[in-house]
């Protein structure tokens, strides 16, 4: 079965777990255990059932009713599987959210209706990252609809305010959809809710399964293979790797980049077999006509044209976590590159897109750097390759930031 | 159960089991024999030409069944690698938490220290537990085996970032998205050998294995790998229900994670 990844965003308190606790209760798929402990738990800090405790299972995030870490829940709907990744909702765990969030095919983002809670920065936070993550399907769910008297003019004024914004973050219209629900009495997760006659669309979990049963993201044909290093074969020293775009033949002359150098491929081995042909999403060991000298890890083997570009100076835009401070790394395919000098251009406002005359890396902030590198690596457009035009910032050895090359 | 792409888990471990391999200096991995530790060994022959390059921890609480022993000669002596046998000072009273939560990471402690291993692989699933669903692929331990799980290292776009501290290790994690049943329909399709005790005899079979102390069978009566698959087709039951370690607290797993338990 097919399992598709659903990254669930919101602000902490919108009811992010309460919706895949009740989600997996409607579906049957909680097993009696979990049931019960979330019973037995919810009896214990005297309340009502409260089905978020079926997926916040540690002991602080029942105490403090807040998920810490993020976690991953399956729903089987008709002929597909979602697994829905919970990811923190607060300001100082957003480290586990972009973690959490960067395995998301679709984004479900949750939007409280009530009047104090409602739209807030951190939800368009949340959708800023998740576009610079690259994920281009989403739906907002406008929850607590119960507390609003599951009144039509409050949800539309959630939907006006939300439609405008992802326009402005550049997704495209028909890949947004809203939807009003209650993740607490669960209306409109797997059935129209008789307490909503106004709403004509489908449920939440129908609407989930159009944005996922398409087909996955498009990899153009040109070969790209990552390389992790060498390993021991019986004779000759094999090189492995996992090809992210394209194909590789037996006997094919290949380029290794940045050494520049040209190849030929002698051997192909995937799963322990020998094979003519390796192809996308495979890893393979690949046996060449010479030694490769040196450490041989995040390079990139790719045909003797269409190559990438091998420099040491990167234009991108930049996800803050934590500020920079004087020594600054990024991490890029399995290895570790110092950055010679990191130059804010501007900032980007989060909750508007818009560029700032500004440049400050702020936490929590957004900025549009030049990069300069101590070593030449080869590098795509995110859109492109992803796995050529994405960085991870480090600043003293602590997580930094996300970065990306022309998205 | 969701039963998932295999080639696309298989894949996964693969990417994982290698980058551990390359990154770390001294790695070794945990095996009980049990059907997860046994599909991780299938999977590193896979990933390394037929072979396996690192040695294979077991934790011996001389308490183990006999078929579980006559399990792991054989399957040694056929994919010919090398078993470090760590003893626990098993008491004979100690059951549950007492036994699980302080004899087997006291025997892997010393054995880690032993060799000075850098990384450990570990056969954990996410659909094991709530709190196994959020760990990490690899993920760090303190000298004291103790995971930080309120500040875990961040984990996208294939970049492990996970580093030592000092005197600590890395536990790699390489068949976390794997479900229960995806196991079992790889060990199917793979025809990777397991432990007997998983099928059904007089109406009763083992879904998870532990030793004799705190390990009972549930009512089954899967007597071979298909049994099995169709079994967790329709099962309501948790995989763990038979551990009597896991009925004893709530929360006892993350107490166990945070100290070092496997």
């Amino acid at each position: 079965m097919l399992v598709k990844t659903i990254a669930l965003l919101g602000h902490k308190d919108h009811g992010k777990s309460t919706l895949i606790g009740n989600m997996l209760m409607l579906t049957g798929a909680a097993t009696k255990v979990r049931i019960r402990e979330a019973q037995e738990y919810s009896k214990r800090l005297h309340k009502d059932f409260e089905p978020a405790f079926i997926l916040d299972s540690f002991a602080e995030e029942r105490l403090n009713e807040m998920t810490i870490d993020t976690t991953r829940a399956e729903i089987k709907y008709k002929n597909l599987a979602f697994a829905f990744i919970d990811v923190p909702g607060h300001e100082e765990l957003i480290k586990n959210m972009i973690s959490g969030a960067s395995y998301g095919e679709v984004a479900l983002l949750l939007v409280s209706v009530k009047k104090d809670e409602g739209i807030r920065d951190q939800t368009k936070r949340h959708l800023f990252i998740s576009r610079m993550l690259g994920i281009d399907k989403l739906i907002v769910a406008v929850n607590k609809m119960d507390t609003v008297g599951y009144d039509r003019q409050a949800f539309e004024k959630v939907r006006e305010e939300l439609a405008g914004f992802t326009a402005k973050m550049g997704f495209e219209k028909s890949n947004v959809h809203f939807v009003p629900i209650s993740a607490y009495r669960g209306d409109n997760l797997v059935k129209r809710s008789p307490r909503m006659r106004w709403y004509q669309g489908k449920p939440l979990i129908d609407i989930l399964y159009d944005a996922a049963k398409g087909k996955g993201r498009f990899q153009r044909g040109e070969l790209r293979m990552i390389t992790q290093g060498v390993i021991p074969g019986d004779a000759e020293e094999h090189v492995v790797g996992r090809i992210v775009s394209g194909s590789i033949r037996s006997g094919e002359k290949v380029s290794v980049l940045p050494q520049g150098l040209t190849v030929k491929v002698v051997g192909i081995m995937v799963k322990g077999k020998r094979v003519k042909s390796g192809n996308v999403g495979e890893n393979v060991a690949l046996q060449l006509d010479r030694n490769l000298e040196g450490e041989l890890r995040g390079s990139v083997i790719t045909g003797i044209e269409h190559k990438p570009k091998v420099t040491d100076l990167v234009r991108l835009k930049i996800f803050v976590t934590s500020r920079f401070g004087k020594s600054m790394s990024v991490k890029f395919n399995g290895i570790d590159i110092v950055c010679k000098s990191v130059k804010v251009l501007h900032e980007i406002d989060v909750t508007t897109g818009e560029t700032r005359g500004t440049k400050n890396a702020r936490p929590l902030g957004a900025v549009e750097a030049d990069v300069r590198l101590a070593r030449k690596v080869p590098v795509e457009n995110y859109d492109t390759t992803r796995e050529l035009g994405r960085f991870v910032l480090y600043s003293d050895g602590r997580f930094a930031g996300i970065g990306t090359i022309g998205n | 159960m969701i039963a998932q792409d295999l080639k696309t888990l298989e894949e996964r471990s693969i990417y994982i089991i290698r980058e551990a391999k390359l990154k770390f200096k001294n790695i070794a991995a945990l095996w009980s024999m049990g059907k997860d530790s046994t599909t991780m060994l299938a999977l590193t022959r896979k990933a390394f030409l037929g072979k396996i390059p690192f040695p294979i921890i077991y934790i011996d609480n001389s308490i183990d069944f006999p078929e579980t022993y006559a399990f792991r000669d054989q399957l040694s002596k056929k994919w010919g690698f090398k078993v470090i046998t760590a003893k626990s000072k098993i008491k004979p009273d100690s059951v549950g938490s007492a036994c699980c939560g302080q004899n087997k990471p006291e025997a892997l402690k010393e054995v880690m220290q032993e060799y000075g291993f850098d990384a450990l692989i570990v056969s954990i699933r996410r659909d094991e537990h709530g709190i196994r669903a959020k760990e990490r692929y690899m993920s760090p331990r303190d000298k004291r085996f103790r995971w930080n799980y309120k500040n875990q290292p961040a984990e996208l776009w294939d970049d492990y970032s996970s580093k030592l501290d000092a005197k600590g290790h890395v536990r790699v994690h390489p068949l976390l998205d794997f479900n229960e049943i995806d196991i079992w329909r790889y060990v199917k399709q793979e025809r990777i050998p397991v432990n007997p005790l998983y099928f059904s005899r007089n109406g009763f079979r083992y879904r998870s294995l532990g030793c004799l102390h705190c390990t009972v069978p549930l009512k089954s009566d899967a007597k071979n790998v298909d049994d099995i698959i169709k079994e967790l087709e329709v099962t309501k039951q948790e995989e763990r229900e038979g551990r009597s370690m896991d009925k004893e607290k709530e929360y006892v797993m993350a107490r166990l994670r945070s100290l070092g338990y496997l």
